[in-house]
């Protein structure tokens, strides 16, 4: 076996196949999903059992008759499902919801507790003390007083409410039932006052969905998509980044690890300095390409279990896998680079701080390129290095309209281009670095290495 | 003159404005065993360095075995100065990828562990390294560098830190090697082990070759001419004895030393003093590399300067924290 392959050897066995690794980055995310699946579901907030009398004094008999229809338990399981839909709507979450977990929202829906409540009515004008002690005493749920200001069609916002007192340990979410309730009730009353129907009228007020589908220039349609738009390209850039990232830390470790072990000469003294940095850059490129691949099978694996594969198209694998080679060896080359300037982890810091900010620099830019793909920040930090690989996979993932194929190649072959560019500056700083002890060196100086015969 | 393992003619090297090593010519003969002597700092790793292309010269020539290190380098064993291994490998994993790396072909496995056992190592194959001893893992260290059977072996400073039984086992294992035909040259600042040791001597100080002779010749070369006399009581004068030209009493000892006159047999000075006065010993002074050395240098560079690298040379200097940023410490 060739000799740079028994180096990336070495460097995958003792990275990989460890104890640490294998518990790091296998364990963990299979933990991870494994909680999400069993125990995200046990965690969703649920209702406790509620048995009791809540007591509604208002003037207007049809409030409490009104308390009474909203507190059915389908009125309520209702309820619950319209505040879900507005506020998946509201957060783009429909999908991802479904992916994470298909059957929550009806497992939602079905959790509703036993609850029992007897509404009773009471006078406008009944001893509201008198009341409010049997709440304290815990003889009643809650007491409610609906003042007839608030039923009137034109308001303002202080006669817009109503008081509930509740005790001091009641539950938030019986509270909100109450709340839900009564506030339904009103409003039911007020509609019914000026003569309709408050089943029409609800009907009538909800919002329509809508079904947008962005037309192309050659004449194709295309759902509109908020969770592949914004979630997909996240997942991809993120995918990439940890994938890069992690092998790119292991590398430095296992350099800087060389130099303070000293053992760097005597390797030296059987390869070039360009051959172990060779077998280095390849062993941990498997390490990433398998940290890739399991993150990535584990997520489409999940698109696949929920039939979502459609959201992810083959081309965007491709991508990648262009991507990854090229993101790797990026962050790669800077990582073995600084690794070799340096004898130990600490002196790492202040050479490793810029890398790691240009590094972050993808993931705050996630949004505004997500947002928007071909505008003029995504298409500047296109070829930018080593922003290029996440970048564009963000903009390729993100885009419903596809990026310009040409932008898309020429991004490809200036991010190559600077890749190669990066690892030969890479091996000459490495050439001079694995021979240097002592203080570490500042980032002119690096320059100077890079010149240095 | 002997085919020569290395050739080195003309080699400077400098790092910013310290200039490491001047204009150096160097030969070793195949098959010979040489020392390569000099003080902290006096361009002896630099060379080594060189010579195995891991740091290349701005002017002169270096040829090993023939060619260029980097062709070479599977016939080559290393020993650098700074030296480690990895802390958290096997011991036997580490030596099977080092034997790999050398392009040993083979049993690796069996390599490395008749190896062992000849280092006086047994038992230790699946330790990992951290667990061994300093002396034992500098015994690996030597063991890495020649597992591939080279032709030339390149020790720089192998016996530092070393206690005096393993200090024994490899100066056997040296002589074995080079018994077996190898050529091996290595550095060192204890005079002592290279004059046990070495039939040809390179002595380098500042850069500059101050000495390249074999041992013959340089007892030869700088025979001091002294008789050292231990006499059975403390007074003795031995000016009246015939080819004696002057007589000192060495301090803290009841020995004289005596100067012979140009032209004078020192065996039968000897026979006089033995026939004349009773002695406890006499005995013909043999000039020492640490003699050579400060004569050299003074010659050189003056006394002061001479009597400052002679202790460098003769004390246990504290190598790893100095020699460790060699480099570093010479490129501004």
């Amino acid at each position: 076996m060739n000799k740079v392959l028994w180096i990336a050897w070495r460097e995958f066995k003792h990275t990989a196949l460890t104890k640490a690794f294998i518990l790091a980055a296998i364990f963990i995310p299979i933990m991870i999903v494994g909680m999400i699946f069993l125990l995200g579901p046990l965690l969703k907030p649920r209702i406790a059992p509620l048995k009791g009398t809540l007591v509604v004094a208002a003037s207007d008999p049809e409030i409490t008759l009104g308390v009474i229809r909203e507190m059915d338990p389908d009125r309520i399981r209702e309820r619950q499902e319209l505040s879900r839909e507005r506020r998946e709507k509201a957060f783009g979450a429909e999908a991802e919801s479904k992916m994470m977990n298909p059957g929550a929202a009806m497992a939602e829906v079905l959790r509703l507790p036993s609850i029992h409540v007897k509404v009773e009515a009471a006078d406008a004008d009944a001893d509201l003390e008198v009341l409010k002690d049997q709440v304290r005493a815990g003889e009643l749920l809650a007491v409610a007083v609906v003042r007839d200001d608030a039923l009137v069609s034109e308001q303002t916002p202080a006669t817009n409410g109503y008081d509930l007192f509740v005790a001091s340990d009641s539950a938030p979410n019986h509270t909100t039932l109450f709340e839900d309730a009564l506030a339904d009730a009103i409003v039911g009353v007020r509609v019914g006052r000026v003569g309709l129907n408050i089943e029409n009228t609800r009907s009538l007020l909800r919002r329509p969905e809508a079904n947008t589908r962005r037309v192309s220039e050659d004449g194709g349609e295309a759902s509109e998509n908020v969770a592949a738009k914004m979630i997909i390209p996240m997942a991809f850039m993120t995918l990439l980044w940890i994938a890069t990232f992690t092998s790119g830390n292991y590398l430095l470790t296992s350099t800087i690890e060389e130099k303070s072990n000293k053992v760097m000469e005597v390797l030296l003294s059987a390869v070039s300095p360009l051959q172990l940095m060779t077998g280095k850059l390849l062993g941990q490129a498997g390490v990433s390409f398998i940290l890739l691949a399991m993150y990535g099978g584990l997520g489409i694996a999940a698109l696949i279990a929920s039939a979502m594969m459609d959201l992810v198209p083959m081309i965007h694998l491709v991508y990648l896998l262009i991507f990854f080679i090229m993101g790797f060896f990026m962050v790669a080359a800077l990582m073995a680079g600084v690794g070799s300037a340096v004898s130990e982890l600490r002196e790492a810091q202040s050479l490793i701080t810029p890398v790691m900010m240009l590094l972050m620099i993808p993931l705050i830019l996630w949004l505004p390129i997500t947002e928007n793909p071909n505008g003029a920040l995504a298409t500047v930090t296109s070829y930018i290095p080593p922003l290029i690989p996440f970048v564009m996979m963000l903009r390729v993932t993100a885009a419903s309209e596809p990026v310009p194929l040409w932008q898309i190649l020429s991004s490809i072959v200036v991010g190559y281009i600077w890749m190669f560019i990066m690892i030969w500056m890479c091996a000459k700083i490495f050439r001079v670095g694995v021979l240097m002890y002592g203080k570490p060196p500042t980032p002119l100086e690096l320059l100077r290495w890079i010149r240095y015969r | 003159m002997a085919e020569s393992s290395i050739s080195i003619r003309g080699v400077s090297k400098s790092f910013g404005a310290t200039q490491a090593v001047r204009n150096l010519d160097l030969e070793v003969p195949r098959g010979s065993l040489c020392g390569f002597l000099g003080p902290n700092g006096a361009g002896k790793s630099t060379t080594i360095r060189m010579i195995m292309s891991i740091i290349y010269p701005d002017s002169g020539d270096i040829t090993v075995l023939g060619g260029s290190t980097l062709g070479n380098k599977d016939r080559i064993g290393f020993l650098p100065e700074e030296r480690g291994l990895y802390r958290k490998m096997r011991v036997g994993e580490f030596l099977e990828f080092m034997g790999h790396l050398k392009g040993v072909r083979g049993n690796v496995r069996k390599i490395a562990s008749d190896w062992l056992t000849r280092l006086e190592l047994p038992g230790v194959y699946d330790k990992r390294c951290q667990e061994l001893s300093k002396g034992m893992q500098q015994k690996v260290q030597v063991l890495a560098s020649v597992i591939h059977n080279p032709d030339l072996i390149i020790l720089d400073e192998p016996f530092s830190g070393l206690d005096p039984v393993n200090a024994a086992v490899l100066s056997r294992t040296i002589r074995e090697l080079h018994a077996e035909g190898k050529t091996i040259i290595f550095s060192t600042h204890v005079l002592q082990q290279a004059e046990e040791l070495c039939e040809r001597i390179f002595l380098i100080n500042h850069g500059v070759k101050l000495l390249d002779a074999t041992m013959t010749e340089i007892r030869q070369r700088f025979d001091p001419r002294t008789i050292v006399v231990e006499p059975m009581t403390p007074n003795g004068d031995f000016r009246d004895v015939p080819g004696v030209l002057s007589s000192r009493p060495l301090s803290q000892s009841h020995l004289f030393e005596l100067s012979l006159e140009p032209g004078a047999d020192p065996q039968r000075v000897m026979q006089a003093i033995a026939s004349r006065t009773a002695i406890r010993s006499v005995e013909l002074r043999r000039p020492t590399l640490s003699d050579v050395f400060v004569q050299l240098v003074m010659k050189d560079q003056g006394e002061a300067a001479a009597r400052q690298a002679s202790e460098e040379l003769t004390t246990e200097p504290a190598w790893l924290a100095g020699a460790s940023s060699s480099l570093d410490e010479v490129i501004p």
